[in-house]
């Protein structure tokens, strides 16, 4: 080995211990990565999947929603699914009436922001069902987010009957 | 293609007179293959900078379903892919508008904010392909914060001559069958080349018959995700006068690709489909899809006068991009697509960016001092249509000016400098929606979802280096800072993505992105043994990022989450480790190693990293190249084992991904027969029909494994020749 890569060796070493410092450093600061969750388990908690609702009449959206660190904000979509082509989160499949064109489709989104950041939130929202909407299968999507910016969606496949 | 068409073709070409065995003496497989090449740039601003070169040769032996794919091999280089063959390129863990393209000197311009936009080159057509690692804003002006993708063309023929190759390939995990042919002649000073490229491929296989998407399970028939195939047809013409003192060629190309998306979640929205019309074929390519022709023209020219090299490069670019898909009434949007509409019913979004650049350059000595003094000009037109509003039409102009010096102390030590100014400015159109929302006290509007909005950046960066050798170690030092100047999408995007139930705002008020690094480079070269070692650090002062916020907006919103472009200072840093070892002749052992960590420093996602982080990796390959023969030469044999490891460092929306270990194997051979050559490849890529999930892969979020087993067969036939000159 000749003297300059000798000189060299120590500055390189050097280099090589600065890197893995670097590289194993812990981190320090506790972050959140959990998602908050939507149960809809809950005896009194509607709708579910595959609930019938009645138009014209009314009904309380009723989840726990829940987070390890606090809750932000929650919104609800319900939209129609008689093209059959969007498609719920669940495991259960409901059963799809034929294809239809829609004419006058319940539509609702609704955005509430979740009082005092809590870790555990009693979701209840009362939502008219117009009776002069289509009847039909729908979609009852269910939005979460925490103060971190994480969300979850559950989709809900509803049917609206006459 | 059917197989006697393809057996008609080898017969015909390996007739045909061969020039492969002159080109044997300057190519030699092994050891070269990927390397930092010191002498290469020892006249160039880069030189100071880290710099992966890559072959078309080595492109061709590591080819995956798409240039980034291939290229991400290299350690520092990685590919955001979007199914088995699209992708956008990342380096250092920096991607989309941070990282610049460059294609014969011309900066590449399609739509690179997208997430589902791959970069429009075809792989076959490359001679070089160039990787600078760092910061290279003082040569290419903003986008180039966190490297630079530099391809060119293969070199021209020394002497005169027409000759070329046929390739023809086959994948076995999508079906692909494809074929390119490149041609280049000389005859004097005047030079000419091009190539064809065409690929046709089916849906890609992944090890799964099941994807969760949510909880809602899509089962894939015969583990085929649904709609990915798609086409892809490119060609590139050159041609000019070139000589030492003198060159002008003109270079026209034209990208093509039609693909589909997997139909059952584009995006985090699972969707339901008509499995019987969409599994009938694995070939046809239905709803999501996106149809993208780039086309380039580009004139490259050179003059020598004295003392100064002096250059000049005009470029037209045309990027028109479509994206389809079954029209879905969202939010407030009508329940039945209105028959009145312009725009078809199947036209999601479309971008028609038109893009005139002109750079000029001089290159000369003072002294000791080796200068380049130039500047550019750029002007962007990008128009939208469609019935999903992302990001409103608008006009940009940009001009830098930059003076780069070279000094050598002594023999061994070389010092840069660079100093570069750069104005801009844009002019975004308003939009508003075509349909009425419902707003506060029930009114019933049409969004104005894009105020007009005209804003002017400054930015002043600089660069210093050194460069030194000690012994045989080339060391490297590169401080500086560079900036990116915010795109549309980032000042007034204000749409939602219903894709991602996400309400994207942009930020008028953004300023442009400064960011400061140091990059080192540390490398030894000896008889058997290459070794690289290149940490780097980065400190943005105010990187600029989509941040998903906890609110959701029922009114503009559609009653999806906000995400909110925002500023926030991040610490960057990680090294690449790559070594090339002979123990005996006919043996190589590469090691290929990088990380990157980066963490926001401020704002609201305090403690997080960036999205899209790659995971650490090692990959170690064993080469073995059997002496030749008679029949066969240069032959090799290697394999490949990448570990990767797991990424806990995740953003909101990201899924934490778990490490894996791939397997690959490669051998190839020229097969010789008097004066004809074939060039036999092949490649077994994830041997062991590994199930496992990409961190920076778009498919990431909703579960998609990486594809499955895929041979790569192809055959390349050179023919033509080319005289001693």
């Amino acid at each position: 080995m000749n003297t300059q890569t000798q000189k060299l060796k120590p500055y390189a070493l050097m280099a090589l211990m600065l890197a893995f410092t670097i590289a194993c450093k812990k981190d320090k600061e506790n972050i959140d990565t959990e998602k908050p969750t939507i149960d809809l388990s809950a005896a009194t908690a509607f709708p579910k999947q595959c609930s019938p609702i009645k138009r014209g009449s009314s009904f309380t959206f009723h989840a726990k929603l829940s987070d390890n660190v606090a809750l932000g904000s929650y919104s609800i979509d319900v939209h129609h699914n008689f093209d059959h082509h969007s498609h719920s989160t669940e495991v259960e499949e409901c059963t799809l009436e034929p294809l239809k064109k829609p004419v006058k489709p319940f539509v609702l989104v609704k955005s509430v922001n979740i009082p005092g950041q809590p870790q555990q939130y009693d979701a209840q929202l009362q939502i008219d069902v117009p009776a002069d909407i289509d009847p039909g299968n729908y979609h009852f999507m269910i939005q979460v987010t925490d103060q971190s910016g994480w969300s979850t969606q559950r989709g809900i496949s509803v049917r609206i009957v006459e | 293609m059917n197989r006697r068409t393809v057996f008609t073709l080898l017969l015909t070409y390996s007739m045909l007179h061969s020039a492969f065995a002159q080109e044997k003496a300057v190519k030699n497989i092994g050891l070269r293959e990927v390397y930092v090449e010191g002498k290469r740039y020892k006249h160039a601003a880069e030189g100071v900078l880290s710099v992966d070169v890559l072959s078309s040769d080595s492109i061709q032996k590591y080819q995956a379903g798409s240039l980034m794919q291939t290229l991400s091999r290299l350690p520092g280089v990685n590919a955001i892919g979007i199914g088995a063959s699209q992708s956008k390129p990342q380096i250092r863990g920096l991607g989309f508008n941070r990282v610049a393209t460059v294609e014969n000197g011309i900066k590449h311009e399609g739509q690179q904010w997208g997430l589902d936009h791959g970069l429009e080159i075809d792989q076959y057509s490359i001679g070089t392909a160039e990787i600078i690692k760092g910061a290279g804003s003082f040569m290419y002006g903003s986008d180039a914060i966190g490297g630079v993708i530099r391809l060119s063309p293969p070199a021209e023929l020394q002497g005169n001559g027409l000759k070329g190759i046929v390739n023809l390939l086959t994948k076995s995990n999508n079906a692909t069958y494809g074929g390119s042919l490149q041609l280049q002649g000389r005859k004097g000073n005047w030079v000419f080349g091009g190539g064809v490229t065409h690929l046709d491929y089916a849906d890609y296989r992944v090890p799964t018959d099941t994807v969760y998407v949510y909880n809602y399970a899509v089962r894939l028939k015969d583990r085929q995700v649904r709609n990915t195939a798609g086409r892809e047809t490119s060609f590139q013409l050159r041609g000019g006068y070139n000589s030492e003192r003198f060159s002008s060629i003109v270079y026209l190309s034209n990208y093509h690709t039609r693909i589909g998306f997997f139909a059952n979640a584009h995006g985090l929205e699972p969707r339901g489909v008509n499995t019987a019309l969409y599994d009938q074929s694995d070939r046809d390519i239905l709803y999501p899809s996106q149809q993208v022709n780039h086309f380039k023209l580009i004139n490259r020219n050179y003059i020598v006068q004295g003392n100064h090299k002096i250059w000049v490069d005009l470029g037209y670019q045309r990027n028109y991009r479509q994206e389809f898909n079954n029209y879905t009434a969202h939010g407030y949007m009508p329940p039945v697509y209105p028959q009145d509409m312009n725009t078809p019913i199947h036209l999601e979004r479309r971008y028609d960016k038109e893009i005139v650049n002109i750079t000029l350059k001089d290159q000369f000595t003072l002294g000791n001092h080796r200068l380049t003094v130039g500047g550019n000009a750029e002007y962007q037109h990008n128009k939208i249509a469609g019935w999903s509003f992302l990001i409103p039409s608008y006009k940009q102009q940009a001009l830098g000016a930059f003076i780069h010096d070279q000094y050598p102390i002594n023999d061994q030590t070389m010092l840069y400098g660079a100093l570069r100014y750069d104005y801009s400015h844009i002019h975004t159109s308003p939009y508003q929606d075509w349909f009425a929302s419902m707003l506060e006290n029930n009114q019933s509007v049409h969004v104005v979802r894009a105020d007009e909005l005209r804003r002017s950046f400054n930015s002043l960066v600089w660069s210093l280096g050194v460069t030194r050798q000690i012994g045989s170690w080339e060391t490297k030092l590169n401080v500086g800072k560079s900036f990116r100047v915010p795109i549309a999408q980032e000042l007034a995007a204000n749409g939602v993505n219903y894709h991602y139930f996400s309400y994207e705002k942009g930020n008028a008020s953004l300023s442009p992105e400064q960011s400061y690094q140091a990059d080192f480079s540390l490398a030894r070269r000896s008889r058997n043994i290459y070794l690289a070692f290149t940490p780097f650090f980065n400190y943005f002062a105010n990187y600029i990022y989509l941040n998903p916020t906890s609110g959701y907006d029922q009114y503009y919103g559609a009653g999806n989450q906000i995400f909110e472009y925002a500023e926030s200072k991040v610490r960057r840093y990680g090294a690449e480790l790559k070594m090339e070892y002979r123990p005996l002749t006919h043996w190589k052992v590469e090691l290929l190693g990088e990380y990157v960590r980066s963490e926001q420093l401020s704002g609201s996602k305090k403690g997080y990293t960036l999205p899209f982080s790659p995971a650490p990796s090692l990959l170690v390959d064993l080469s073995w190249f059997p002496k030749n023969s008679t029949h066969f030469q240069e032959p090799y044999i290697s394999l490949d084992c990448k570990w990767t490891t797991g990424q806990d460092h995740i953003v909101p929306p990201e899924e934490k991904t778990a490490g894996y270990q791939v397997f690959n194997f490669r051998a190839g051979t020229q097969l010789t027969w008097g004066k004809s050559a074939l060039q036999l490849r092949l490649q077994v890529q994830n041997m062991f029909n590994t199930k496992y999930m990409d961190h920076t892969s778009f498919y990431r979020l909703i579960s998609l494994p990486e594809q499955g087993r895929n041979i790569v067969l192809s055959v390349g036939i050179p023919f033509g020749k080319e005289n001693p000159s």
